[in-house]
């Protein structure tokens, strides 16, 4: 009995029910987030504050582009938190790079190099937007289909080599000397 | 005693943004400080080249998160001057109105930025609440909350909407009562006076020889301000102050960001008055090839950071050639930090950056 | 006035160029050689010109040159002046303004980095913004911002 609390039916019910985001604003969609804390909106009734540590927090939310030099420390970030973490990629720059499409110092797709399981679109996206990712993230625990940290650990031949390869060619166009 | 490097990385609670400082420890007091900007890079000044005139418009304002619209005006201001166009005077009073409130959102955000890395957490809750009725007033008018796409070579976008005067002026009636609030809460308590008085001085000398811009500059003693020396959109007309003071230490820097509210709520509620009515745009040539005469213009604005510049290069084509941001933060974040910093406690890091009022995305746009 | 700030320039050196362009007001654009730069800025300086605004840079691909801008402006006259001046784009060198202005480090590292263009006297030329950049100075004209982001970012590694 004892086993199937820990990750069945039950425990999963709690984790959807206490989230807790990291404090980390990795880009201009942060904006919007300090709006949905305060009491017009509020997130905390669903169980989601803000977090200082890695080491506690539950929700990693990329929050629009991301430069080649702040995906060095996101990924550093990532492998701190511990088991079970989930990957929010808010708005539309982590689906197919946004408006910084041919720019040569943001990436364009976020699934090659971490693994996400819910995508906000919108640029930038409005407080109600992130209240119906944040419900749906906790429809998708309960079902148990939130994966991401377990498919990190599987596939992490790849995601290594697709993060290696961007921070290893570095202003050298292939075929130019 | 033996020193210690800690990063005050991009991963924290106490700075402004996304960018990191490398300290030099001994014990609890800083002795050297290296800003390490670039993590919001994104070759802005490259995807302009690459972009026409007319496609330009609705990345721009991308580039200062928090007052958005100062790149939108000096976009427009400088296509304009290259084009040997003015702006209606109608075009004109929106774009004051616009701008106003853009500064007082912009300085609810620093002062709940402050006080937060005080530990008076009650205070960001506060503002962040008030700005969200200023960012209503954005939407009924644009459309938009955060990136307002408005402003426009030639006019504005759009005119007023039934019912908006009256709503901006009920929210100004709103905002001018929340100051006595905050008097009692913030401006006037034990807490905030003994912690900001004393901090980071800039004395008037070395603020004109490092290039401190904008409110940090007038609360050091000098009396300058874009909006009166090199007036633009309708400020020429109306009728306000430039407050200064002449602490140079965080308590005054703080307490002259409030005086401007002040004054901003003054500004609009005379524009509101007196907007004379008209078309909102000039006509401009075909926005399907739309063609600049060659020549180059230095353009700025009083941003609510500083001294907000664009320097744009036309060759006769249908892209622009050159165009180089001067962001407010470029001297307040890298060299005025590196001066500043040591000798203080570890404490006191982030209380002297979100008094400077750094933003990042400018330095590294 | 723009008119004492000509005077004043013309007075003292005699082979600029001064443009006053239309339908922009306070604004005074001067052309000089390179090796004039310095002892202009110092005259200016001395003169109510204590604020520079920028040094940025323009790449003339077409010539073959770089053009370096400077920006002065006075809290007196209320007047911005742009220095203007032409290099050469093989060997790009310029002269520092580091012993005039202390703040010219974070402009001329910028230059340095996105363009090539090397500053003799500053010790300090650090990279700015990019971190591990080996290929060419990506503000130049022929580098192809486009086709580096579609071979780097649009596919995974094999």
């Amino acid at each position: 009995m004892l086993e199937s609390f820990r990750g069945g039916k039950v425990a999963r019910w709690f984790k959807g029910r206490s989230m807790w985001l990291l404090h980390f604003c990795t880009g201009c969609g942060a904006i919007e987030l300090p709006p949905s804390m305060t009491s017009r909106y509020d997130l905390e009734r669903f169980g989601i504050i803000p977090m200082a540590s890695p080491r506690q927090a539950d929700v990693l939310l990329i929050t629009g582009y991301l430069s080649v030099k702040t995906l060095k420390r996101v990924i550093t970030t990532y492998e701190q938190m511990l088991d079970p973490k989930y990957v929010i990629g808010f708005g539309s720059c982590t689906i197919n790079g946004g408006m910084y499409w041919d720019s040569y110092a943001t990436i364009n797709k976020l699934d090659y190099y971490l693994p996400v399981d819910v995508y906000i679109s919108g640029c930038m996206p409005a407080p109600d937007a992130i209240f119906a990712a944040f419900l749906e993230l906790r429809e998708k625990i309960e079902k148990g289909e939130a994966n991401g940290y377990k498919l990190y650990k599987i596939h992490y031949e790849r995601y290594k080599a697709n993060q290696d390869k961007v921070f290893k060619n570095r202003g050298i166009i292939e075929g130019e000397d | 005693m033996k020193t210690y490097e800690l990063f005050i990385g991009p991963q924290h609670v106490g700075i402004t943004g996304n960018f990191s400082v490398i300290l030099e420890l001994e014990g609890n007091v800083v002795k050297k400080a290296t800003p390490n900007p670039g993590f919001l890079h994104r070759g802005f000044e490259k995807l302009m080249e690459m972009r026409g005139f007319i496609h330009n418009v609705p990345i721009v304002c991308r580039i200062c998160v928090p007052d958005p619209d100062p790149n939108e005006a000096n976009y427009a201001m400088a296509v304009e001057k290259l084009l040997g166009i003015e702006p209606p005077p109608r075009a004109k009073y929106i774009r004051t109105i616009v701008l106003e409130f853009s500064r007082i959102a912009s300085h609810l955000f620093t002062f709940g930025g402050h006080a937060g890395s005080i530990g008076l957490y009650t205070i960001p809750n506060w503002t962040i609440s008030d700005r969200d009725f200023i960012l209503d007033l954005f939407e009924m008018l644009t459309g938009g909350r955060v990136y307002h796409i408005f402003i426009y070579p030639g006019g504005v976008r759009r005119d007023l909407p039934d019912g908006f005067i009256e709503k901006a002026k009920d929210v100004l009636n709103y905002l001018e009562k929340r100051l006595d609030d905050y008097n009692k809460l913030y401006f006037d308590s034990y807490m905030f006076k003994k912690r900001a008085r004393g901090i980071g001085i800039i004395n008037k000398e070395d603020a004109i020889e490092w290039g401190v811009t904008g409110p940090n500059l007038r609360a050091s003693g000098v009396k300058a301000d874009t909006r009166k020396d090199d007036p633009y959109a309708a400020y020429g007309e109306l009728d306000f102050e430039i407050p200064v003071l002449t602490g140079g230490d965080a308590y005054d820097r703080i307490m002259i960001r409030r005086m401007e509210v002040v004054e901003s709520i003054k500004i609009i509620r005379q524009a509101l008055d007196n907007i004379p009515d008209g078309p909102i745009r000039e006509k401009v040539p075909n926005p399907m090839r739309f063609i600049v005469p060659p020549g180059d213009a230095y353009v700025k604005v009083e941003s609510s950071k500083g001294e907000y510049g664009y320097y744009m290069v036309s060759n006769g084509k249908d892209k622009p050639y050159r165009v180089y941001i001067r962001g407010a933060s470029m001297t307040h974040g890298i060299h005025i930090l590196e001066k500043l910093l040591p000798g203080n406690y570890l404490a006191d890091v982030s209380q002297i950056m979100f008094s400077l009022d750094v933003c990042p995305p400018e330095i590294d746009r | 006035m723009v008119e004492g700030v000509v005077e004043l320039i013309k007075g003292n050196f005699s082979d600029v160029e001064i443009v006053i362009p239309e339908h922009q007001e306070k604004r005074v654009h001067i052309s000089v050689e390179k090796e004039k730069v310095k002892e202009i800025a110092k005259f200016l300086k001395d003169n109510g010109f204590r604020h520079l605004s920028f040094i940025t840079c323009v790449d003339w691909i077409d010539e073959g040159k770089f053009e370096l801008v400077y920006g002065l402006y006075s809290y007196e006259e209320k007047i911005v002046v742009l220095i203007k001046t032409k290099i050469d784009r093989d060997n790009p060198k310029q002269e520092t303004l580091l012993p005039l202005w202390d703040q010219a480090q974070t402009y001329e590292r910028e230059i340095h980095e996105m363009f090539g263009v090397y500053f003799d006297g500053n010790p300090g030329l650090t990279p700015f913004i990019l971190e591990d950049w080996e290929g060419i100075p990506p503000m130049r004209k022929d580098f192809d911002s486009r086709k580096y982001s579609q071979i780097t970012y649009d596919s995974e590694a094999k």
